[in-house]
């Protein structure tokens, strides 16, 4: 999206589940999409949004700030962690001034699955050996190599992990491990340590429609894995835009926009 | 490249025009190539690395840091602006804890074109609407949009610039406008104002060599367009890792590598 009103302005509208009166991204509409009857379920190419209704109180948590609406099992760890997390998000907020969170004060990397929490959308481009998420947020990619190989144990840790996947009928399934321990699992603080690793089911359950199911497995900051879901919708007319963390001087704003109860 | 070192060393092999002996990036490679003698001109997809002979005294500049070795015609602005940039690398290079390259400091995006001139691989990937090129050095997205549309004069100021492009027989001409004036044109500090206007002929030239001529039109930093020529090599065998600048805390170790001479 061109520009950060736009985007959220855009971002609450399709949040709220209005029909988002079209408001084209480009002057020119790319090529005219295939008719929705017909779609291939392993091409994911395109640019989606996260498509989750808003709550009437966005203090409630949730909305695009975490997984799961679920409190995930955290051990003992796991909640000192949480504990120590201020996030300016969620039902235990901090003030902007008094958030800890990394990205309001460096513009670090996001890391993942976080990326996909940030009120942006992004774009999926394939090649023979590859998937690539590429989020308009701070232009980071999801990487995940289809070629076969196996993960490569010599890297790391890694903010984006290192993915790779396969497909199981028409699911693509992405294994992502190799993590550091330097970023937040979700924009209210729930933590991962470098034991992190997130299996994905990725689905094209229609032509309009990704559906991308997150297990989150890290026995040191939870008890249990655990589950969360996130939907995607298609937008044929959109395309990524500049997007970097250092233009959002203004995290106020941001955040001023983004607790404004939903009507 | 997957990691920092070997990233160097690869760098440095190929600069070095070594035959890099095959230190294969992947265990597998990715979908088998065309033959050689076959290529679709305007199919840039792939991962290509800078190709430009190392000078034997790299404090010469030039090497990656710049897009020429013919000073460019600055203006009085310019020149002023060009001063005042405390590069690390170059003739008139400051030591590390004297530079005010934002890179160093804050981990700013590089912006284009400069972005070109840091020593790791860039993959472009080619929709039908779309060439987009991605940076393994920051995570870097530089996207050409070649569906008809126009700059839009609402955008920016932004780090990137706002990209069209078009073919004109095989040649992908990319116009880039809408820029910030927070970055440096290179790595040795040549600026550039928000006037900046970057005309690129891309052409893959073979199977294996894609070549960039870049015109600089910027009047309030120089007197006149001036043009550089860059060259990048196929490497079929590589994909692109994570690599960024944050994990970069040894700039002094990327530093002593670049501008130990080459033998």
């Amino acid at each position: 999206m061109r520009n950060i009103f736009l985007g959220l302005a855009l971002a609450f509208a399709m949040a709220l589940g209005h029909s988002a009166p079209a408001i084209p991204q480009t002057k020119q509409p790319s090529a005219p999409p295939a008719a929705p009857s017909s779609f291939d379920p392993h091409d994911l190419s395109g640019v989606w949004m996260q498509d989750r209704p808003r709550l009437g109180k966005v203090v409630e948590r949730y909305w695009i700030y975490e997984l799961t609406l679920e409190e995930p099992p955290m051990t003992a760890w796991g909640e000192a962690q949480y504990k120590g997390h201020k996030s300016s998000f969620g039902t235990h907020a901090y003030p902007i001034a008094e958030t800890n969170d990394p990205i309001y004060h460096s513009c670090s990397p996001t890391g993942f699955p976080r990326a996909f929490f940030h009120a942006f959308p992004l774009q999926i481009v394939q090649t023979p050996g590859e998937v690539i998420m590429l989020f308009e947020w701070d232009s980071l990619r999801h990487q995940i190599f289809t070629d076969g190989r196996a993960h490569d144990t010599s890297l790391g840790p890694l903010w984006m992990g290192d993915s790779i996947g396969h497909w199981e009928g028409d699911t693509l399934v992405a294994d992502t491990v190799n993590f550091n321990d330097k970023t937040w699992l979700d924009r209210i603080g729930h933590p991962h340590s470098e034991q992190l690793h997130v299996i994905e089911h990725i689905r094209r359950v229609d032509h309009e429609h990704l559906e991308d199911e997150i297990t989150i497995d890290d026995p040191k900051a939870y008890t249990r894995p655990w589950t969360g879901r996130i939907v995607f919708a298609l937008k044929p007319k959109w395309t990524l835009a500049e997007e970097f963390c250092e233009d959002i001087g203004s995290f106020q704003n941001i955040e001023n926009q983004e607790t404004t109860p939903a009507k | 490249m997957r990691r920092r070192p070997l990233g160097i060393v690869l760098a440095f092999a190929i600069v070095l025009s070594f035959s890099a002996a095959a230190s294969a990036q992947t265990k597998q490679a990715s979908a088998a190539p065309s033959t050689p003698s076959s290529f679709d001109p305007r199919d840039l997809s792939g991962v290509w690395m800078f190709d430009r002979p190392r000078p034997l005294t790299v404090v010469e500049r030039f090497w990656m840091y710049e897009l020429t070795q013919e000073e460019p015609p600055m203006t009085a602005w310019g020149e002023a602006q060009y001063k005042a940039a405390k590069s690390s690398f170059g003739t008139h290079s400051y030591p590390l804890a004297e530079t005010n390259d934002s890179i160093y400091h804050s981990c700013t995006p590089p912006g284009y074109p400069r972005i070109l001139l840091h020593p790791f691989p860039m993959q472009v990937i080619q929709g039908p609407n779309e060439v987009i090129m991605l940076f393994e050095y920051d995570s870097i997205r530089h996207q050409i949009f070649t569906d008809g549309r126009q700059h839009d004069t609402s955008l920016g100021p932004l780090w990137m610039g706002d990209a069209i492009g078009h073919w004109e027989g095989d040649t992908l001409v990319a116009d880039t406008v809408n820029f910030n004036d927070k970055t440096w044109l290179d790595r040795v500090g040549h600026p550039h104002s928000d006037q900046l206007h970057v005309i690129e002929r891309i052409r893959r030239i073979n199977h294996d060599h894609l070549i960039d001529d870049i015109t600089i039109d910027d009047p309030k930093a120089y007197t006149k367009p001036w043009t550089a020529h860059l060259d990048f090599l196929l490497r079929l065998k590589w994909t692109l890792a994570e690599q960024f600048c944050e994990d970069q805390g040894d700039f002094e170790g990327i530093e002593g590598d670049e501008t130990k001479p080459a033998k």
